[in-house]
């Protein structure tokens, strides 16, 4: 459910935005040139530091953005122009204002343009990129190994083997149920609204909170030993270092219970945060794990600095939804019991 | 004119397979029903700015005049917070016309598909925060 005053506002900005990325594109130095190219800008950027001298990080980020995982059928390039990459956008932020049809499932929902919730509505790191994906260059997820597909082949069937998604609280994703939001991560995928984090340093640790159902991760790094095999997280176990100007954080332990893209517990995700402007870290992300994928697969994108502070994410307490679903789907069951009831009957 | 031909041809493909449209956090339609639109009248008595997602109180009056309170669930309020809009941005009181659908349970609750104010208006339409989208860097 879309109104056309959002889609007339978004076309003015984005107008208005053409100039901008142009001169961005022209004035940047000839190999910055190409937005989210994999090394950091010709030009140095001195990295603020924080009291005790680590690269500053601190902030409220967001990775939101119009740019997909992975490259779109028929585009084989890494790069848009900029006319290109405005038109990408344009189309985006329209389907998102379009309405929706009276009477269909689609229109069972409240506005997410009343509520500001249209990506088009916040700040984003606009980008030229076709696809997150660097690596393979064709900007596709690897192939899955035969375990792979057998492993994704074994969970549909453990799921179906629950029964219906209403059946139980226990049988509806997990996000809805407030325990972690599918892309969280690590690796941290843009949410499709409220796509927004807060970074916080002090002396040997960093603090990376997530908007979106609230997760936090806390990444000592002091160089401890690995987490023991037996502890297993939802978001797994993050240990982190500096290279440089570029904090390195390696992920592994995950309980396998929200799986990324069809991972197993053995994912290993490798994260590269490096701040490369007042107002942006590029943000790159390697996922290993050879018992799901033929070879490992690395993403990039940029997280803009946006406002604060998070508003409360207090996820489970509020989460009357849950209750009112399942109380839906037993009056439907209900319903469709005495109508069965009264054909019997006839 | 030629480069915008060019541009066309380049381009469409690659827009029916951009960004994915923005997901819910939970499935609203196994919640209420299509088959049961609903056109509420009431006064704002209290509204909840809460996560996953917000919720109004509303209080409709029936033709007796007897007032019932009816909850409205809406959308995420993070957004609108970072905007500026606050609690005392809707007053008390204030009367609402919402357009929805209704819960299946049969309760006094429904989905706010539209807020809408005595004069017309939209709530919260029009705002943005932060530089959106910005140059390439």
């Amino acid at each position: 459910m879309r109104h056309l005053r959002i889609v007339a506002a978004g076309l003015v900005a984005l107008a208005c935005a053409v100039p901008a990325v142009i001169l961005g594109q022209s004035a940047a130095p000839a190999r910055s040139a190409a937005a989210g190219a994999t090394s950091a800008v010709s030009k140095p950027y001195a990295v603020p530091r924080t009291a005790d001298g680590q690269p500053d990080l601190q902030g409220f980020w967001t990775n939101s953005t119009y740019v997909p995982l992975e490259r779109p059928a028929n585009v084989n390039k890494e790069f848009y122009t900029p006319e290109e990459a405005l038109a990408v956008e344009k189309r985006a932020a329209e389907r998102e204002s379009e309405q929706t049809e009276p009477g269909t499932v689609a229109d069972v929902h409240y506005d997410f343009t009343q509520f500001g919730l249209d990506r088009s509505q916040s700040t984003f790191a606009r980008s030229l990129r076709t696809s997150l994906i660097v690596d393979p260059p064709d900007g596709k997820i690897p192939s899955l190994t035969a375990e792979g597909q057998k492993r994704a082949a074994d969970r549909a069937a453990a799921r179906k083997a629950m029964g219906g998604q209403y059946d139980a609280v226990e049988n509806m994703p997990i996000g809805s149920r407030c325990i972690v939001m599918a892309g969280a991560g690590p690796p941290m995928m843009n949410a499709g609204y409220n796509a927004n984090y807060q970074i916080v340093q002090a002396p040997g640790v960093v603090m990376i909170l997530t908007e979106m159902i609230h997760d936090v991760r806390i990444i000592p790094l002091d160089g401890r030993a690995a987490p023991p095999q037996g502890m297993r997280q939802w978001t797994g176990v993050s240990r982190g270092r500096w290279e440089g100007t570029t904090l390195v954080v390696e992920t592994t332990n995950f309980n396998g219970k929200n799986p990324f893209r069809g991972g197993s517990e053995a994912m290993k995700v490798t994260e590269r945060f490096t701040r490369i402007s007042p107002d942006r870290i590029q943000y790159r992300f390697t996922v290993e794990d050879s018992s799901t994928w033929t070879k490992p697969w690395t993403a990039e994108m940029r997280m803009a600095k946006t406002n604060g502070p998070i508003f409360e994410f207090a996820c489970h307490e509020s989460n009357y939804g849950i209750a009112n679903i399942l109380a839906g789907a037993r009056a439907d069951e209900k319903r469709a019991a005495e109508t069965a009831a009264k054909k019997g009957s006839n | 004119m030629r480069t915008g031909l060019v541009l066309t041809a380049a381009v469409v493909v690659a827009l029916l397979a951009s960004a994915a449209p923005v997901r819910s956090h939970h499935a609203f339609a196994a919640e209420f029903d299509a088959a049961k639109p609903v056109k509420l009248k009431g006064t704002l008595i209290k509204w909840d700015m809460v996560n996953p997602h917000s919720w109004f109180h509303i209080g409709v009056k029936d033709p007796d005049g007897k007032v019932t309170t009816w909850l409205i669930e809406g959308g995420s309020p993070n957004q609108l917070i970072r905007m500026g809009v606050t609690k005392n941005t809707v007053q008390i009181g204030t009367e609402l016309l919402v357009d929805g659908y209704l819960a299946k349970d049969g309760s006094n609750k429904a989905v706010g598909r539209d807020f809408v104010l005595p004069d017309g208006k939209r709530l919260f339409l029009g705002g943005s925060a932060g530089n959106v989208g910005g140059p390439v860097k």
